[in-house]
């Protein structure tokens, strides 16, 4: 009896949050399945007419004077991934030796950093990179301090370069990489450290046998968090990048705007969430694996 | 224990943030308030009329305005196309009050039987469509050229020596609009903005090409950079007089010598329109000239309206950008609807900006 009214009552818990979920991101992501395989209208929106070209110029069989094959959008994807990759690479060198130190804090200054670290959500994401935006001009606040300092005699250029969008990403995300990372590194059981000391090994052979491992969870939530909101970003490019650093999110901006082509930004967010879905599963298995064997 | 609650969380929020952007993206059916007697609905771009125009209009007529915004014509047009209603008036540019008619979303509110009409001058008549003004008003126009930092780049008359200023380090930059963008190139070819032409298109490219490493940003928020100095020099709006009449002595605007483009932008009445007298009653209201004359100076761009600009301070009426003469305006070139041809564009656009 028991067991059933606790069955029943996860379902009235549940049963809303599903249906939102179920109308609000499932509808939509089948309405842009849907539309990857039809027509793009002539002012936007869809022709109902099979089209299977969206896909074409993508992946390479579409040769017509409209919808030509064009390598440029895998171009701009692996482009994309990359930028994703290395803003992984830097939240995670940036964020792993913080967390670690926050964690042997005490526990009251440990909530007042997790809450300074999530500060910046309250203020509006456009607003602070154009913050960025004044920091890094030439005659912003980082050049005019490297030169007062003595330490630069003409101002580097920053803004509207790869380098700017890194900066901007690595800002925007580095609270997704640092508070999965804390909570596994957080949740270590000092005593395994110490017992690794105890017998014999160096601090090196600790890190890389006892500690590593323990918080690779934490390592893999974190990376998965920064890599899928990184690839997708059209905003920081746009604003720090002056829309020079072409990425995939552009481009799908891009059709549905001023392209006015609906279904082919579909195919491309089609794509995009396919190769996001697979990275997903490997995920899981891997996480899945370590879980069992620890 | 705790790492699996926060990752959950964390997992929840994500879906969360994304479910609530699909949302926002996807909520396209607004309910304003329905047609209430003595209100009107405004869509219109950012800062793109005078408050005051509209404080005016309540004070005399009763009616009640709001005012929402758009940053593009195309996402003015998805709203509408998305079945937006509740908006009794739009202000889209030329090219796209055409494809709007030619979509069945205007409404015909014989614009050109209303009181006040006889003050709109002719040559702004520029529809395709609609030649004879009577789905929509002429509104206000001007020319896309060149906005600079005196100190910076010196004296600036032509798109030559806008892009002869990276060789010196300078910064310039181009707007992040694949029509105007390409326009530039196209008109220093000696094409037509509106070709339809692929080798045209093509030259137009490895124009743009040429001078990709040399244009720091596509963009339009660069008036606080051109302000610092930090960008010599930017293709933008005549819009940017307002900042050169408070500085005169640090900035400039120029319509280049080779020409340039323009845009102009009308307005119109939806055809789903909750409040239609409302919207008819606010173009006549807009057709006295001290009314257009007076969104004229806040906004200092061209008029349609002919008596207003007589109504002008002599510093605006003489103003080579804002009041250009008849041999400049002969340069200038409006964009047209390109239908399916605007394909060839976006490729261009694409390849320029994925180019190293």
């Amino acid at each position: 009896m028991v067991l059933k009214s606790n069955t029943r009552r996860l379902g009235y818990l549940l049963g809303p949050t599903t249906l939102f979920l179920g109308i609000f991101f499932l509808g939509p992501l089948a309405v842009m399945f849907v539309y990857s395989f039809l027509e793009p209208g002539l002012y936007g929106g869809v022709e109902w007419n099979f089209y299977h070209w969206n896909y074409g110029r993508i992946l390479g069989w579409a040769d017509s004077e409209w919808e030509a094959f064009d390598p440029v959008y895998a171009e701009i994807f692996l482009r994309s991934v990359r930028i994703a990759l290395t803003n992984v690479a830097i939240t995670l060198v940036l964020c792993y030796p913080a967390a670690l130190w926050v964690s042997g804090l005490s526990p009251r200054r440990q909530t007042l950093i997790v809450f300074l670290i999530t500060l910046p959500f309250f203020v509006s994401m456009v607003v602070r990179l154009f913050a960025w935006v004044l920091i890094l001009r030439p005659s912003g606040f980082l050049n005019s301090s490297l030169i007062g300092l003595g330490l630069i005699s003409e101002p580097i250029d920053i803004i509207f370069t790869e380098t700017a969008v890194l900066i901007g990403m690595a800002y925007i995300l580095l609270p997704f990489m640092f508070l999965p990372i804390y909570a596994s590194v957080e949740k270590l059981d000092r005593v395994l450290i110490d017992a690794s000391s105890d017998l014999g090994g160096s601090p090196r052979q600790t890190f890389l046998r006892v500690t590593l491992p323990l918080t690779l969870p934490g390592i893999a939530a974190g990376s998965m968090l920064v890599f899928i909101p990184s690839l997708g970003n059209f905003i920081v490019p746009d604003i720090l990048g002056g829309a020079k650093v072409l990425m995939i999110g552009n481009l799908v901006e891009q059709q549905f705007l001023s392209a006015r082509n609906w279904p082919f930004g579909s195919a491309l967010s089609v794509m995009i969430m396919i190769v996001m879905f697979l990275l997903i599963l490997i995920y899981l298995r891997r996480v899945g694996r370590a879980g069992q064997n620890g | 224990m705790r790492c699996y609650e926060l990752l959950n969380y964390l997992h929840r929020r994500m879906i969360v943030a994304i479910a609530v952007a699909i949302v926002s993206a996807g909520a396209v059916t607004f309910s304003l308030p329905a047609a209430a007697q003595g209100q009107l609905n405004i869509y219109n771009w950012g800062d793109y009329i005078n408050p005051e125009v509209l404080t005016r209009f309540t004070e005399k007529t009763g009616i009640k305005v709001t005012l929402d915004t758009y940053g593009t014509n195309e996402e003015m047009l998805a709203k509408i196309q998305a079945g937006a209603t509740g908006y009794d008036i739009v202000f889209p540019s030329v090219h796209m009050r055409d494809i709007m008619q030619k979509l069945g979303l205007l409404y015909d509110a014989k614009v050109n039987t209303l009181k006040g009409f006889e003050n709109i001058d002719p040559v702004n008549k520029r529809s395709k469509v609609d030649p004879e003004s009577s789905y929509c008003l002429p509104y206000a126009w001007g020319a896309v050229g060149i906005f600079y930092n005196k100190a910076e780049a010196g004296e600036i008359k032509t798109w030559d020596d806008f892009f002869a200023l990276p060789d010196k380090g300078k910064k310039i930059t181009m707007l992040d609009d694949l029509r105007e963008t390409i326009g530039v190139a196209l008109i220093k070819n000696g094409f037509s903005v509106n070709t339809t032409d692929s080798d045209e298109l093509k030259q137009a490219q490895a124009w743009l090409l040429e001078r990709k490493d040399k244009i720091s940003a596509f963009s339009y928020d660069i008036v606080s950079l051109v302000q610092s100095g930090d960008v010599a020099a930017a293709h933008w709006y005549v819009g940017a007089t307002l900042y050169t009449l408070q500085e005169p002595d640090k900035l400039g605007f120029v319509i280049p010598e080779e020409g340039a483009t323009m845009y102009q932008e009308d307005i119109c009445v939806l055809k789903t329109a909750p409040n239609k007298d409302s919207a008819i009653r606010f173009l006549e209201f807009y057709m006295q000239p001290e009314i257009a004359a007076l969104n004229t100076v806040q906004q200092v761009n061209g008029t349609a309206n002919k008596p207003a600009r007589d109504l002008l301070s002599p510093e605006l009426k003489a103003n080579p950008n804002t009041n250009p003469s008849a041999e400049v305006i002969a340069k200038l070139q409006i964009f047209e609807d390109l239908g399916d041809d605007l394909r060839k564009y976006n490729s261009v656009w694409t390849k320029v900006r994925t180019a190293q």
